[in-house]
């Protein structure tokens, strides 16, 4: 700029002192010094344009246009800053908020996970039919993995569970991941102190511990190799530390403990063995779909006819972020209709600007200036404004992806490493200025036509294109607003989903025990004791142990084929078996519909009886008495006592309400609830509920009491036993909302957003269109039309773009319900209390936000205007 | 500002123009006035649209390397930009001067047909 302007400045000077040396021989031949002036300056001529050609001579004028017209904008949009504010904010809205999913769906799903070679590494699990969650695959068949298949370098088994893990500190949960000897070969990863495991460590009472073990639970202590922790009743010595940042098996770090399992074991593992998830390296050049091809087809070969077309074998990434697609596409998806909102705002925005510009561009176009020169000032004004707003929104992008990551790191796979990669900030970038090219088009071409056309009082100017931007606007606000309306409907019939159970005055307590390896009646008497003290706690109205308490993650029920009495056996008939103590039905505040609840005298009589639920009672005794029907677990021809868990008969004694056992709005399965002390101590039922146990504690008194109480109860009734949890049911029901809820509130912060952009929209537009229409109003006022014609002729129209906007507009939302119909529940796709309100809120801030044009275009002076022509 | 190409005598005579400055720059370095003195001297036809349009005819020649500009003090006294022949400017003079004399040659053979007989 400098150097420019000093360039121009001795060619000024140069050009001076030729003129003045004129000047001078002209006096010095006797003309009187005015005529020597003036006989100097013609015999120059144009000095601007002599000027302006040398310029042109030295060339890189366009770099000079540009930043003069870069000045120029930055100069005219000081000049409003109410349009400057708003165009910003609306870009920064859009943009802010594209640059947000986009990281946080970079940073998630397509970034690999930080492990050596992520792409050939693969998790080979089991799909259920029904549900698509996914199984684990047996022993055998993860050997049989390693030992024929010819896709993979390698293969190893690795289970995941919780359990309580003894340091220093004491006895605290912990991941617990059982791994073959080779899973970190195939992870690939070298330990970060110490070893990590190999072939010789199979059998060995050893544990390597993850980074964030070492860090919380071993205090960072560099001498950590060789020092013991306790797990499971017994002592195991840390070989080695994992570096930070190691994401498996969880997708995120978590204090985790590694401990060698071998897949020849049987029976004897440190939970329910067997079972286990392949971790597998794929051979260079093998795809992933090659892969499963060549696993199903071995798998089907197999005998022991494991059906291989519900194989399922996925990248390591996809398999931990594999549940965030779906909700992080369906963001993606609201924030793109977001920017387009903002994108079109801020092109009417700009067309009302270049309207009322329209006489200094004619202006300027009468002085010579060409229409591309015009066309690109008004692009970089357009530019500079929209890059202005991809880094204001980048700020805030930068600002929000830190709170999600501090909210939510650990909470879902992979959300502690969402951060703004360059690559987002490009594309951003990118928007802004595909955004900025977009809005600076529709004005440009109608400054185009008007400059050319030259008067524009011929005729009332009218826009189509700014109407047609704000119909969109509507359009895709209602899009976002029904949407809105789903997950409001959604949420509250969640809320509303019956319980089955009063969960007022209910705390729940999750108990593990240290040894996994304790006998069923060691167990029973430590429950037993624990139920009696905590009964007799003052306050506490009703205990009782139950092994399927609603919203708990440590909830176990076992699905059985089941006998009905007098009912012929279908191959279909199964009920999930629970275990409770006797004092059930009181403490969980399940409501019993008829018969009677377990009772101090079941326990010791040898005549077992049951309570089944509401949906046993429809499923297979509808219409019967259900009370007195005999019940037992069915038996395949040839199967004997023994193979079955429970072989005696139980009676129906009471029937309760259906309890929900998943998640809210769970569907009702058939139960059973068996009483726990008639249950043989040799029932492999005990065997599988005994590795946690959970207890209901109803109870009137304030939270923090009642803890102390309890934690007293405990320390000397239940030694030996974790405490994993302890938390009021209302506790428990609000952590089962909460994905729900944080839903709910990025979409209706949507939803808010586009709403508020429609405004400014729609008021934009109106707020144009009275200025444009001026004379028009004041010939109508002359001519006899009232106020409130006036005004009813802007609300018309504003309610006009309104019906064409919600046209499309329900029929996108339609759609959109369709895209998140797994995210609903209650409402349908299409549901008319969600598309009316949605519908009326917009008719109020549309009939708002065009009432203030509408009383500005009621005040307008027909003489004022009038005369004015 | 304007990008609008104008139908002057200047563009037409353009190369005239440059090869009438390389010209008086031959005796010598000169500044703008003096240049525009003598070319009016020699051809008053060039410099018809005034003085002016010798100046971006001095940028062009500058930027082509074919003068060079210097500060120095004028024959009155006056500070003033002077303008002198490169080595380059030189060379081209020549090439151009030779060009320029067939090529006018050429026309005045079109011009006039007959052998032009002194008067």
């Amino acid at each position: 700029m400098q150097f420019w302007n000093s360039r121009r400045e001795r060619l000024r000077e140069e050009i001076r002192t030729h003129i003045e040396m004129e000047i001078e021989e002209n006096l010095q031949s006797g003309m009187p010094p005015e005529a020597a002036r003036q006989a100097a300056q013609i015999k120059f001529g144009n000095t601007l344009l002599a000027v302006e050609r040398s310029r042109e001579v030295w060339g890189a004028l366009w770099l000079e246009y540009l930043f003069q017209d870069l000045r120029y904008a930055l100069r005219s949009l000081c000049r409003a800053p109410g349009y400057t504010a708003v165009v910003l904010l609306t870009l920064a809205l859009g943009l802010g908020s594209v640059a947000t999913i986009l990281a946080m769906t970079d940073s998630v799903l397509l970034r690999p996970v930080p492990l050596p070679h992520p792409a050939q590494l693969v998790v080979i699990y089991g799909k259920t039919a029904q549900t698509g969650t996914y199984t684990e695959l047996t022993y055998g068949q993860i050997q049989e993995l390693r030992r024929d298949s010819r896709v993979f370098s390698a293969v190893s088994g690795y289970a995941t569970t919780v359990a309580p893990v003894g340091a220093s500190d004491g006895m605290r949960i912990a991941l617990l991941c059982m791994v073959t000897p080779d899973f970190f070969r195939v992870l690939s990863i070298q330990p970060k102190m110490g070893r990590l495991l190999d072939s010789g460590d199979a059998a060995q009472p050893v544990v390597v511990v993850s980074y964030d073990f070492w860090h919380d639970r071993l205090h960072g202590n560099p001498h950590a190799i060789g020092s013991t922790v306790k797990l499971s009743g017994a002592m195991r010595t840390v070989i080695g530390v994992l570096p930070q940042g190691l994401e498996f098996p969880i997708g995120a770090g978590a204090p985790a403990v590694f401990a060698p399992m071998s897949l020849q074991a049987k029976g004897t593992g440190l939970f329910i063995p067997g079972a286990a998830l392949a971790l597998a390296r794929l051979q260079p050049g093998v795809s992933i779909s090659q892969a499963l091809g060549e696993t199903r087809s071995l798998f089907n070969h197999a005998h022991d006819g494991v059906d291989g077309q519900h194989l399922a074998v996925e990248s390591v990434t996809r398999f931990l972020t594999g549940s965030m697609q779906t909700p992080l596409l369906a963001l993606l998806g609201g924030v793109a209709i977001l920017l387009l909102i903002a994108c079109s705002n801020a092109a009417n925005l700009q067309i009302a600007r270049a309207t009322e510009r329209l006489s200094e561009m004619q202006l300027r176009s009468a002085l010579g200036a060409s229409f591309p020169r015009l066309l690109q000032q008004l692009l970089i004004e357009s530019l500079v404004i929209s890059l202005a707003g991809a880094a204001v929104g980048g700020g805030l992008s930068v600002a929000a992806v830190a709170v999600i990551r501090k909210a939510y790191a650990g909470q879902f796979a992979r959300f502690d490493e969402i951060a703004i990669h360059p690559g987002v900030f490009a594309a951003t970038a990118l928007l802004a200025i595909v955004a900025g090219l977009l809005a600076s088009l529709a004005p440009a071409f109608s400054t185009r036509s008007r400059t050319l056309a030259g008067n524009r009082r011929t005729a009332t100017p009218r826009n189509r294109v700014s109407s047609v931007l704000v119909v969109l606007q509507i359009t895709l606000t209602s899009v976002l607003l029904v949407t809105c309306g789903l997950f409001v409907r959604t949420f509250r019939a969640l809320q509303q989903a019956p319980l089955g159970f009063d969960p007022h005055n209910v705390t729940t307590l999750v108990l593990m025990p240290e040894d996994s390896h304790r006998s069923p009646s060691l167990q029973r008497e430590t429950n037993t004791l624990l139920l009696h003290r905590l009964q007799a706690l003052p306050g506490v109205e009703a205990a009782a142990m139950q092994t399927t308490i609603p919203f708990s993650n440590y909830s176990f029920s076992m699905n059985g084929t089941t006998d009905v009495g007098g009912r012929p056996f279908h191959k279909d008939d199964s009920a999930f078996y629970s275990i409770v103590s006797s004092d059930f039905v009181r403490a969980s505040g399940i409501h019993l519909l008829r018969g009677r609840g377990f009772l101090a005298r079941d326990d010791g009589s040898s005549d077992m009886v049951a309570l089944v639920n509401q949906a046993f009672v429809d499923k297979y005794l509808a219409g019967r008495n259900p009370l007195g029907v005999t019940v037992r677990m069915h038996r395949d021809p040839g199967e004997k006592d023994s193979d079955i868990p429970l072989s005696r008969n139980l009676t129906i004694v009471g029937i309760v309400e259906d309890e929900l056992q998943g998640p809210l709005g769970s569907s009702f399965e058939p139960m059973v609830y068996l009483d726990d002390l008639q249950i043989p101590t040799d029932s492999a039922f005990l065997q599988v509920f005994s590795i946690a146990s959970e207890y209901a504690i109803r109870s009137p008194l304030p939270r923090d009491v009642l803890d102390k109480e309890i934690r007293a109860a405990l320390e000397q009734a239940a030694p030996g036993m974790a405490e994993m949890q302890l938390q009021s049911m209302q506790e428990g029901i609000a952590n089962s909302l909460r994905q729900r809820r944080i839903a709910l509130r990025l979409v209706s912060s949507f939803g808010g957003m586009a709403l508020f952009l429609a405004a400014i929209g729609i008021y934009g537009l109106f707020a144009y269109a009275v200025t444009l229409r001026r004379r028009e109003i004041g010939i109508r006022m002359a001519l006899g039309s009232s106020r409130t014609g006036i005004t009813g002729l802007i609300l018309s129209h504003a309610g006009r773009l309104l019906f064409w906007g919600l046209i499309p507009g329900i029929a996108g939302a339609w759609l959109a319900g369709h895209a998140v119909r797994s995210f609903l529940f209650g409402v349908k796709a299409l549901d008319p209390p969600a598309v009316i309100a949605s519908a009326a809120l917009l008719a109020l801030v549309a009939a708002l936000a065009a009432s203030v044009p509408a009383w500005r275009a009621a005040r307008v002076d027909p003489m004022e205007v009038l005369r004015a022509e | 500002m304007s990008t609008r190409e104008g139908n002057d005598p200047i563009d037409l005579l353009q190369g005239t123009l440059d090869l009438l400055i390389l010209q008086t720059l031959v005796f010598g370095r000169a500044h703008g006035h003096a240049i525009a003195r003598t070319i009016g001297l020699r051809s008053d036809e060039v410099l018809r649209v005034g003085h002016g349009s010798l100046y971006p005819a001095l940028q062009r020649l500058l930027k082509l390397k074919l003068i060079a500009a210097e500060d120095g003090i004028s024959e009155n006294n006056r500070k003033a930009r002077f303008y002198r022949l490169t080595e380059k400017g030189r060379k081209a003079l020549a090439a151009e001067t030779s060009k320029w004399q067939r090529f006018s040659e050429a026309i005045g053979r079109i011009l006039s047909p007959a052998p032009s007989k002194p008067r």
